[in-house]
C-alpha cells in the first residue's frame, strides 16, 4: 500500500470511528447539556459544537473521548447558561414543561420560578463544582463522573455535598440579593 | 451516601444509625440533594442521532485540524496544552527570528491563538527544509544528578508541593539541539498548491535565507508514579482511581536562541502575520509588542486555557489556566532560562512552587 493509500485508509478509519462515538454519546452530550438549559433545541446546538470541536482537535479513537465529551457538555452549556441573551427563552422552555401541566397555575409560576433561580446559581459556581452537580443530575455514574473531571472516584461523594452546599448557598443570596 | 447505596453500609451506616447530630446532617444533606435533583430535572430531549450526524457531516469546521492532541487521557491534558504552548511558542520564536539578528528573548508574554493561528503557523514550515546540526537526544534518568551530566546545570529542586503531590519523580534531560531552516520559493509555492492556495509572495531575499536555532540543553521532572500499575477490574478496564499520570511537571530549558540572515524583523513579521488563518487577535497582540527579539511568545490557545501576567521571581511571567478548572501553570524567563510548572494543581500552588524553586 503506498502512502497516498495508507494515508486515505486511515482516514476513513477515523471518520468510521468518530460516527461511531457520535453515535454511542450524541444522547447523552444532549441530556447534559439539556439537564443545564432546559431547552431540547440549545442543548443540541451546545452538543454539535462539542462534537465538531472534539473532532478537530482530537482522534475518536481516544479512550479519553468519552469523559472529553462529557466535561465539554457541561462545561459548554454552563458558559451559555451564563449568556443573558438566552435567558428568556430558557426560562419560557422551563415553564411550559410537560411534567408541571399537572399543578395549579400559581404552583407552576413557583416551581418555574425556583427552576431558573437555582439555574442562575448553578451560572454563578466555580466550573468544577458545577460541572459535577449537572454531569450526575444528567444520570452520569460516579465513576463517568470521576472521568469525566479528571479526579478519583473516592472524591465524587465529597465534592457532590460541598457542590450542593455551595449551590444551595449560592439560591439563597441571590433570593436575599 | 446520599445516593450512593454502596456507600450506606458497614460502620459508617451503623454510627449513623445511632448518632443523632450525623443524622440531621445527613438530612439537611439528603434535603439539598433531592430539591437540586427536583428543580434541575428537565423533560428527556428527544434527538435523532442519523440526523444530528448528517448535519455535522456537512458543517465544514467538523474536518479534523492539521494538528491535534495526541491520545492522552484528560488528566494529562493541561500540562500537555502547556508543554504544547511552550513548543508553538518556539515555532513563533522561530518565525520571529528570522530578523538578521541574534534572536535572543529576555522576557515573556502571552500572545492569544486560536487552532486556525497554530495552523497557519504550521504551514511555515512546508515553506524550507530543516537540517539538524545536533539531533534532539533525549534521556530519560532516574536521578537529578544524571539529568544534571546530560544537561550541564542542576536539575531545578521544588519545594512547597501542595498536599497530595506525589514525591515521586522522573527525570528527563536533553543536550543542546540546533537545527537551520532554508526557505525555498519553490517549496512555498508547492506547498501552496497542494492546500488548493495561491503561492504566498515570499518577502525579497527570501529565497535560500537560512536560519539556525538553538534550544535546550533542557530538563524535565515529572511528578508521580508513572511505572505504578494500573488497578484493573472484573471486566478488566482500568480503573479511575488508579491513574498513574504526571500531576506536576517542572522545565527548566536555556532560552531558544536564534540567527538568521537576509530578511529584516519588520518584514517577516508581516509576512507571518499575513498567512490565511492568523486572527486578528494574534495579529494585534505581536504587533503590540514592542521589540520581538527580545521577546518570547507564549501562545495561549483562547478556546482551552486563560492567560494573567505574574511577578515570579522578581521577573514577569506567565500563569496558564486551563479553562476546565483542572490544571494550572506558569512560565518564565530568567537569567536566559525559561522555566515552567505546570500540572493538575490550582493556580495559587504553580505560582508557589514557581516562586520557590531553586
Amino acid at each position: 500500500m503506498n502512502v497516498q493509500a495508507r494515508r486515505m485508509s486511515a482516514s476513513r478509519t477515523d471518520d468510521d470511528a468518530f460516527e461511531a462515538l457520535f453515535t454511542s454519546e450524541y444522547a447523552r452530550v444532549v441530556r447534559i447539556a439539556n439537564r443545564v438549559l432546559a431547552d431540547s433545541h440549545e442543548a443540541e446546538d451546545v452538543a454539535q459544537e462539542v462534537f465538531i470541536d472534539f473532532h478537530r482537535l482530537h482522534s475518536a479513537t481516544a479512550d479519553y473521548a468519552p469523559a472529553w465529551l462529557h466535561r465539554a457538555a457541561a462545561h459548554a452549556s454552563l458558559n451559555r447558561l451564563r449568556g443573558a441573551r438566552r435567558r428568556q427563552k430558557r426560562e419560557l422552555a422551563q415553564a411550559l414543561e410537560e411534567g408541571d401541566k399537572t399543578l395549579d397555575p400559581q404552583k407552576q409560576a413557583e416551581l418555574a420560578e425556583d427552576r431558573r433561580r437555582l439555574r442562575e446559581a448553578l451560572g454563578r459556581l466555580s466550573p468544577k463544582p458545577a460541572a459535577v452537580l449537572v454531569l450526575r443530575a444528567s444520570g452520569l455514574s460516579y465513576a463517568e463522573v470521576a472521568q469525566a473531571l479528571g479526579v478519583g472516584i473516592g472524591q465524587i461523594g465529597t465534592l457532590l455535598r460541598r457542590a450542593e452546599e455551595t449551590l444551595r448557598k449560592e439560591v439563597t443570596r441571590g433570593t436575599s440579593s | 451516601m446520599v445516593d450512593d447505596p454502596d456507600a450506606k453500609v458497614g460502620a459508617d451506616a451503623a454510627h449513623l444509625e445511632g448518632c443523632a447530630d450525623c443524622q440531621a446532617r445527613f438530612k439537611s444533606i439528603a434535603g439539598d440533594a433531592s430539591s437540586i435533583a427536583t428543580l434541575l430535572a428537565v423533560p428527556e430531549a428527544e434527538v435523532d442521532v442519523a440526523k444530528a450526524y448528517a448535519q455535522i457531516s456537512r458543517e465544514p469546521r467538523s474536518q479534523p485540524a492539521l494538528v491535534r492532541f495526541p491520545a492522552l487521557r484528560p488528566v494529562t491534558r493541561p500540562a500537555f496544552a502547556l508543554v504544547a504552548a511552550v513548543l508553538v511558542g518556539a515555532i513563533a520564536v522561530v518565525a520571529f527570528a528570522f530578523s538578521g539578528l541574534l534572536f535572543k528573548p529576555s522576557t515573556v508574554k502571552p500572545v492569544p491563538v486560536t487552532i486556525a493561528d497554530v495552523q497557519a503557523l504550521s504551514q511555515l514550515s512546508e515553506y524550507g527544509t530543516v537540517s539538524w546540526t545536533k539531533q534532539p537526544d533525549l534521556h530519560v534518568v532516574t536521578s537529578a544528578a544524571d539529568a544534571a551530566a546530560v544537561a550541564g546545570f542542576p536539575a531545578p529542586v521544588a519545594s512547597g508541593l501542595p498536599k497530595g503531590v506525589s514525591t515521586t519523580i522522573t527525570y528527563a534531560a536533553m543536550p543542546q539541539a540546533q537545527a537551520t531552516f532554508t526557505f525555498s520559493a519553490a517549496k512555498a509555492a508547492a506547498a501552496a498548491a497542494r492546500h488548493g492556495k495561491t503561492a504566498p509572495k515570499l518577502p525579497a531575499g527570501m529565497d535560500g535565507a537560512t536560519m539556525t536555532v538553538t534550544v535546550g540543553p533542557a530538563i524535565g521532572e515529572v511528578y508521580g508514579n508513572l511505572n505504578a500499575p494500573t488497578g484493573t477490574k472484573a471486566d478488566g478496564s482500568s480503573t479511575v482511581n488508579d491513574i498513574n499520570l504526571p500531576q506536576l511537571v517542572l522545565a527548566k530549558s536555556a532560552a531558544p536562541t536564534a540567527t538568521s540572515t537576509q530578511v529584516s524583523v519588520t518584514t517577516l513579521e508581516n509576512f507571518i502575520l499575513s498567512q490565511p488563518g492568523i486572527s486578528p487577535e494574534l495579529s494585534n497582540a505581536v504587533k503590540a509588542i514592542g521589540d520581538p527579539s527580545t521577546t518570547l511568545l507564549i501562545p495561549v490557545p483562547v478556546q482551552y486555557a486563560t492567560a494573567t501576567t505574574v511577578t515570579v521571581q522578581g521577573v514577569d511571567g506567565v500563569a496558564l489556566g486551563d479553562n476546565t478548572g483542572v490544571g494550572s501553570g506558569v512560565v518564565w524567563l530568567k537569567n536566559s532560562y525559561v522555566y515552567v510548572v505546570a500540572g493538575s494543581v490550582k493556580q495559587s500552588d504553580a505560582i508557589n512552587i514557581a516562586n520557590n524553586l531553586k
